[in-house]
């Protein structure tokens, strides 16, 4: 058995009594701030307890992190951004920062671009199966769960189903891919997202595997030296407890992590293959129709947590888009997706930002999902490889023709290498 | 350390939300607020860059006085005492106070009680008399009330849309979104602009591009359609209007091949327009300055909500007609009675109104005679305060205005920023705004939102509720000004408008997207749709309008052969006053523009930025030429944004004898090319 994986739980009452699940990333946090390995903890918190609206925060002492324990899901606060916008991408505090699948990918191309300072952060990562958009995330639990939201105090999203928690103690669970059907449930780009576990982080934290534990626990899976030092730190200083898991819950953790690939895959296919299916002019035609949509606010571009640039090609005063004109010519999302497309963590933030609702998180998910292969380049997830952009592969060195078939010459590259 | 805190983008009155950063007491940065029920994370171009011009170097931060022709700093009290000895002189009817759609309701609540108060007057206006008095004075007598009926956020319930005079993908894009959201349902949309908009090429099914300010025959010739095809929504008629004998007999007296050369609309296209919105379940009209600015305005709005009533597209969620407010608290200052024929609550100025306040005031001799209206107040008082409003760009005409403004006793002009008009003040006072302050707005659709105070307003800047209790005091009117925080105003505004009694600022600051007033009650929700069972007429029907083609007042001629129509860029509001201070927008659109056809700029000679000279009766500018097909044929388009070619140094100052509004939209110019 491995040493990377175990089922823990906190050892603070006070914690355990507003923890989701075992309490162990707020106890984690607390040690870290308590023992100062750190300046500061980034997490996510909800003003005045509004489940729909949390914002990220910078904790610089323990005691306001009782009011970040537990989990959001009707909220999906742009932590990447709020490390490289507003703490100068940690490039002189010590941080420990907390954040779903997407956030700690985000972060992770941030570093490969030297925008956050990966040596002075460590990632906690938290297990996801996706996040609900919380303005119409209300208006359903009104028209289909028939609650008032100020009720709720608890989501899960588990096998399928979006279960809510009320006040007074009872539960509602609705069928996920009925409430999507009807325009409801998660976040698009959260439907298709394949990663739930977020083991490029220093530490994984979710409730899978804990299935069977008599209490609440957190089941932590190590992912780096680093992660591995604030876990034992938190042992030793007596703020957590773990155990081995057992095979059993190691199994279920996986299948369950299988299951929801499987699910994401059904919705890539369901957003994909419309689009796959199209002639290359069906296509132009669809994606200039959406793009004429565009009032150039540049919504898209702030939030990516992956653009960087301190003097955007884009702005006005650049001269590469006209300027004062709506909707902007092609350019502008184009000139975004050959820029970003490479390295989309597929976090819907851009999405969620477009007042005129273009699908962007789409377009860019599309993208990136046929540069992952031609490139063999999945964007967040490994800290040592560099973007294609910014980074040839042999391959691409040996190209001497100025037109660039990549897949094509991939196919032949391979061949070559199957019958050599 | 940063953090993010939820507000109201100081802009239009969508009302979106956005949370600002804050760090040591500045603000850094945006976000966006994905929980607000209205723009739901999303926010137009001025929205994304908000909060820029509150840092801009001109800001007003201190007092300023007027000495030897210089305008010189100054003490607040220096200030008060000056503006105090001068007021005290002023007899009623020679004092004037303008008020802002920008203003908070405390602030505007202060603003006219000041002028009923202490100056025993009812001449106090605000801005929107130059956008939405022709909607007051169409739809008061039509359906009641001159308020949108329904919720913004329900308007993508509807299956068909009007949409007349606007232009919403650049003036209201969180009302775009809507109908685009419609529009992926199947709804239709019908455009009724003289321009080939955004909106006309994004939105529009049916672009009824008519010439321009022939509106009520356009409208007529819908209603007629719909009549003689009897596609009119009978039992509605019988149940809740009055007045269509008239309106059928009249109607049955106008040709459609008549009303069709007026309007140069083929009749096929009128025709399908008026079968599609008479046809549709959930009609929604959205109208805005387009109808509103003309000599005929008020006539335009009581025939379209005419043709609202026949279709019975009123009283259910997303029917009837919206009037679209352009500032944020475009409907509030209205609600706190900054009209000169309101007082709080749109109680009609006489001895009734003036008798309930007496009471509620407590206090003798409120004034029973309407005051005079935004222009004439510029034009006729002794003694005039503009706050937060810039004639000098919003008004017809003008050198006419300077002329006046510059002869008054005293001009005290309290802003932001050293305006074009408050160049001219004797006395400037430096107001703090959006999150320098904290207040109440009503947004387009009666929503009112809370804006708390997040940062300290710059130098010596202060609250405009403050600044008028402050004169007021020292007017010995303390204890009709008992005011040490907005909130004390606020509980005074629940007393005296029963619309706001159950808004608190405590409610407010746990509702994203706010109240929609009435609100009778602090358990009551809120309404979010008007006249569902009867009108707010005194019958409690919807009285259908008789009303005639008239054309503008001023029309092309061999002298001044186009027509000139003014109007907004999504990149500007209103007049630039804080949007031409953010770089980002300056980036966009930097200078003065006006669009021309083709057509006329090859028999102009004019090219894509040509220096052009546009002469009116009035005067000329100079301003750069966009060729563009987006006008049509005989029309120049001139935004009015830019202060050093200033769209309204040329319009016409006529205005609609029903309520006083200018005729912006449409003057006759004439066309010099600068070689």
């Amino acid at each position: 058995m491995s040493d990377d994986m175990y089922i823990a739980r906190s050892v603070d009452e006070d914690i355990l009594a507003i923890a989701e699940s075992g309490g162990v990333v707020t106890s984690l946090l607390k040690c870290a701030l308590e023992q100062s390995m750190v300046d500061g903890v980034v997490t996510v918190q909800s003003p005045n307890r509004d489940r729909f609206a949390a914002v990220p925060t910078l904790l610089t002492g323990p005691e306001r992190l009782p009011d970040t324990a537990g989990s959001l899901h009707s909220t999906a606060p742009n932590i990447a951004r709020f490390v490289k916008e507003y703490l100068d991408g940690a490039s002189n505090m010590k941080l420990i920062i907390v954040g779903k699948p997407c956030d700690i990918r985000a972060i992770i191309e941030l570093e490969k671009r030297s925008q956050i300072n990966r040596d002075n952060v460590t990632l906690i990562g938290l297990n996801c199966t996706g996040t609900l958009p919380p303005s119409r995330t209300k208006i359903m639990l009104v028209e289909e769960f028939g609650v008032d939201p100020d009720d709720v105090v608890g989501e899960d999203i588990d096998d399928g189903k979006l279960t809510i928690f009320l006040k007074d103690g009872s539960s509602k669970t609705m069928d996920l891919t009925e409430l999507e059907e009807k325009g409801y449930g998660r976040r698009d780009n959260c439907r298709r997202c394949e990663v739930n576990i977020p083991v490029f982080a220093d530490l994984a934290c979710g409730k899978w595997g804990t299935e069977g534990e008599e209490e609440k626990s957190t089941f932590v899976q190590i992912c780096s030296e680093k992660g591995r030092a604030l876990f034992e730190k938190a042992l030793d200083g007596e703020y957590i407890q773990a155990k081995q898991p057992s095979t059993e819950q190691l199994e279920i953790r996986q299948k369950k992590d299988e299951a929801e690939q499987a699910r994401a895959a059904v919705a890539r296919e369901t957003d994909f293959k419309p689009i796959d299916e199209m002639s290359l002019h069906e296509r132009q035609d669809y994606w200039l129709k959406e793009f004429s949509k565009c009032i150039k606010c540049y919504g898209c571009r702030d939030a990516c947590p992956i653009c960087y640039c301190e003097h955007c090609l884009l702005e006005a005063d650049r001269n590469f888009v006209k300027a004062g004109e709506i909707p902007p010519s092609a350019t502008f999302p184009l000139t975004r997706l050959a820029h970003i497309a490479d390295s989309c963590v597929n976090c819907g933030q851009c999405q969620d930002a477009c007042p005129m609702e273009l699908p962007l998180a789409k377009l860019f998910n599309y993208q990136n999902w046929k540069l992952r292969d031609i490139f063999e380049y999945v964007p967040g997830v490994d800290s040592d490889q560099s973007p294609p952009l910014v980074n040839a592969m042999d391959i691409e060195m040996r190209i001497d023709d100025t037109f660039l078939d990549i897949a094509a010459i991939l196919r032949k590259d391979k061949a070559k290498q199957t019958d050599g | 350390m940063p953090r993010y805190e939820p507000t109201i983008c100081p802009y239009c009155s969508c009302g979106c939300g956005i949370y600002v950063v804050i760090e040591d007491g500045t603000v850094i940065g945006q976000e966006p607020w994905a929980e607000h029920p209205v723009n739901e994370g999303g926010n137009c171009p001025k929205g994304r860059n908000p909060y820029q011009f509150l840092y801009a170097e001109d800001r007003l931060k201190t007092p300023l006085i007027r000495k030897d022709g210089k305008l010189v700093k100054s003490t607040w009290e220096e200030a008060f005492e000056l503006i105090t000895e001068k007021l005290k002189a002023a007899e009623p009817n020679e004092f004037g106070i303008i008020a802002s759609g920008k203003n908070t309701n405390e602030d505007a609540y202060t603003i006219q009680k000041f002028a009923r108060v202490v100056m025993g007057t009812n001449n106090v206006e605000y801005c929107g008399r130059l956008c939405h008095s022709s909607t007051a004075a169409g739809l008061g007598p039509t359906v009641g009330s001159g308020v949108m009926p329904v919720s913004q956020i329900d308007l993508e319930t509807a299956d068909c849309f009007l949409l007349v005079g606007i232009n919403p993908k650049e003036t209201f894009p969180m009302m775009a979104k809507r109908i685009m959201r419609a529009k992926e349902k199947g709804a239709r949309v019908i455009l009724v602009d003289p321009r080939d908009t955004v909106t006309a090429r994004e939105l529009a099914d049916i672009h009824l591009q008519l010439k321009i300010g022939t509106d009520v025959a356009l409208i007529n010739s819908m209603m007629k359609i719909v009549l003689d095809e009897g596609l009119e929504n009978k039992e509605f008629i019988k149940e809740r209007t009055t007045g269509i004998e008239e309106l059928r007999k009249h109607l049955a007296s106008l040709d459609l091949e008549d009303l069709g050369d007026i309007s140069k609309v083929p009749l096929d296209l009128i025709r399908e327009a008026a079968q599609c919105l008479a046809k549709a379940k959930t009609a929604s009209v959205l109208y805005n300055q387009g109808l509103n600015q003309h000599t005929t305005g008020a006539d335009g709005i009581k025939a379209l909500a005419s043709l609202a009533l026949i279709t019975g597209q009123y009283g259910r969620p997303a029917t009837g007609l919206s009037p679209t407010r352009g500032q944020i608290n475009g409907e509030g200052s209205g609600d706190m009675g900054c009209l000169n024929v309101f007082y709080p609550g749109f109680k009609k100025v006489g001895t009734g109104a003036a008798e309930t306040f007496e009471d509620l005031w407590k206090v003798e001799g409120l004034p029973r005679e309407p005051g005079l209206t935004y222009t004439k107040l510029v034009d006729q008082t002794k003694y005039l305060w503009i706050i937060g409003t810039n004639p000098m760009m919003a008004i017809p005409d003008t050198d006419n205005v300077k002329k006046a403004l510059q002869e008054k006793e005293l001009l005290v002009v309290q802003d932001i920023f050293p305006t074009e008009t408050a160049e001219l003040a004797d006395v400037i006072l430096p107001a703090a705004t959006w999150i320098e302050r904290t207040g109440t707005h009503a947004y387009v659709d009666r929503r009112v939102q809370k804006i708390t105070k997040l940062i300290d307003p710059p130098g010596e800047a202060k609250p405009d509720w403050w600044i008028v209790t402050q004169i007021a005091e020292r007017m010995g009117h303390k204890e009709h000004f008992d005011f040490s925080s907005p909130e004390d105003v606020l509980k005074e505004i629940r007393r005296c408008v029963p619309t706001y009694k159950g808004i608190t600022y405590e409610r407010l600051d746990k509702t994203p997207g706010g109240i929609q007033w009435p609100c009778p009650s602090e358990e009551h929700p809120g309404t979010s749709t008007f006249f569902t069972e009867k009108f707010n007429t005194p019958d409690g029907l919807g009285h259908l309008q008789v009303v005639d083609y008239k054309p503008p007042a001023e029309v092309p001629d061999d002298e001044y052969p186009y027509y000139l129509t003014t109007g907004r860029s999504i990149f500007h509001y209103h007049t630039g006053t804080m949007t031409r201070r953010t770089p980002k927008l300056d980036d966009e659109i930097a200078a003065g523009y006006c669009q021309i056809n083709p057509q006329d700029a090859v028999a102009e000679r004019i090219t894509t930025g040509s220096n052009i000279v546009l002469r009116t009766r009035r005067g000329s500018i100079q301003v750069e030429a966009r060729v563009t097909d987006d006008v049509p044929e005989g029309v120049i388009f001139l935004p009015f944004h830019f202060s050093e070619s200033s769209a309204n140094k040329i319009t016409n100052p006529v205005l609609d004898p029903a309520c006083g509004m200018p005729e912006y939209k449409v003057c006759a110019v004439e066309v010099e090319v600068i070689e």
